[in-house]
């Protein structure tokens, strides 16, 4: 019967032992373990291993590091772990070629299930990293559409929004830009009609939500 | 036997929130402690500690050995908090934590034996 070698990098002790322990006593499964990504490199010059479970704090540059360099060194599949997984951070490790993402306080059963379901094509994720998962594609895909509505305006029209959304008057704002009310009454107009909003107000309440969510969302490139 | 003593092994009460502590520590105690695991968090775990008595406790997580810490204290019971986080360990002596070197399987195997020993908990 094949093993299927799985390689647990975690700079913690005891999770290592946890993992080899509980792969132990499975018998399709053999164990190496890391401590941190030199060794990680190390043993991959040996034999590539089927899948690797890598802590993201993986000394000394992080796990989403290590990750991208078994993608491209290794036909490993990887399986991302950590304790309190972010949205941003998740999203890295996928990036970074993760099939899966685990939390470590999985039950062994769970662990074991997760591994063999790697092994069978699946990818692991816990429900609620799913749900992560399923909440970043729904902001990448808003961000997407306020970028297209805001790319629908001129850089002037952009400056004149900024000014509304900062609750700027016309007479302001036409100060400020050194150009007339009238002008600014126009760009205002266009704006509305671009943005399909009915008032000032809603122009500028897209434009406060638009930048506080362009902001919050790291770069999904 | 006629005039042969048993002694149980001496118990060790893992509270747990991350169950791959349990595998290791297990692991690391075996041959010297019976290890009996429960999951942390589930309420009264003072009364679970006063039913069973264990000659050490193990626990992972922070509130945890905070509600344990005056039980322990007042029993004598060593009680051992593995800082998963901070990749440390923390031991209960003479009523205060003490910071003992990293979270290996051996450093916490050795922390709870001796403190067993230490107080007279493991049978010879």
């Amino acid at each position: 019967m094949t093993r299927t070698r799985v390689l647990v990098a975690d700079p913690l002790g005891i999770f290592r032992a946890g993992v080899y322990n509980l792969l132990s006593r499975e018998s399709d499964f053999a164990v190496v373990e890391a401590v941190d990504f030199d060794r990680v490199q190390s043993l991959v010059e040996t034999q590539c291993p089927d899948i690797a479970l890598i802590d993201l704090d993986l000394p000394p540059g992080g796990g989403v590091a290590a990750l991208q360099w078994l993608h491209e060194h290794c036909n490993t599949r990887t399986i991302a772990w950590s304790f309190d997984p972010a949205q941003d951070v998740v999203l890295a490790a996928v990036r970074a070629g993760a099939s899966g993402y685990l939390r470590k306080d999985i039950s062994p059963d769970g662990l074991v299930r997760a591994l063999r379901g790697l092994v069978a094509g699946q990818a692991p994720l816990s429900h609620d990293i799913a749900t992560l998962m399923i909440d970043a594609i729904h902001q990448h895909r808003d961000r997407e559409r306020t970028e297209d509505r805001l790319s629908a305006l001129s850089s002037r029209e952009c400056e004149v929004l900024e000014q509304v959304a900062g609750g700027a008057l016309n007479r302001q704002i036409a100060s400020e830009l050194t150009i007339s009310e009238f002008t600014v009454k126009r760009h205002i107009q266009n704006i509305l009609g671009k943005l399909g909003v009915r008032s000032r107000r809603e122009a500028a309440e897209f434009y406060r939500a638009a930048m506080s969510q362009l902001a919050s969302i790291g770069d999904p490139s | 036997m006629k005039g042969t003593i048993r002694r149980r092994s001496p118990l060790v009460a893992v509270l747990y929130t991350v169950p791959l502590v349990c595998e290791a520590i297990t692991s690391a105690l075996d041959g010297i402690a019976d290890v009996r695991a429960f999951p942390a968090k589930r309420m009264d775990s003072l009364g679970l500690l006063s039913s069973i008595q264990p000659d050490a406790v193990v626990v992972d997580d922070p509130i945890e050995a905070a509600e344990v810490r005056s039980w322990a204290n007042s029993q004598d019971t060593p009680l051992v908090h593995i800082c998963l986080r901070q990749r440390t360990i923390k031991v209960l002596r003479n009523g205060d934590w003490e910071e003992s070197a990293g979270a290996s399987v051996e450093s916490i195997r050795n922390v709870v034996a001796g403190s067993m020993y230490a107080r007279g908990g493991v049978p010879s």
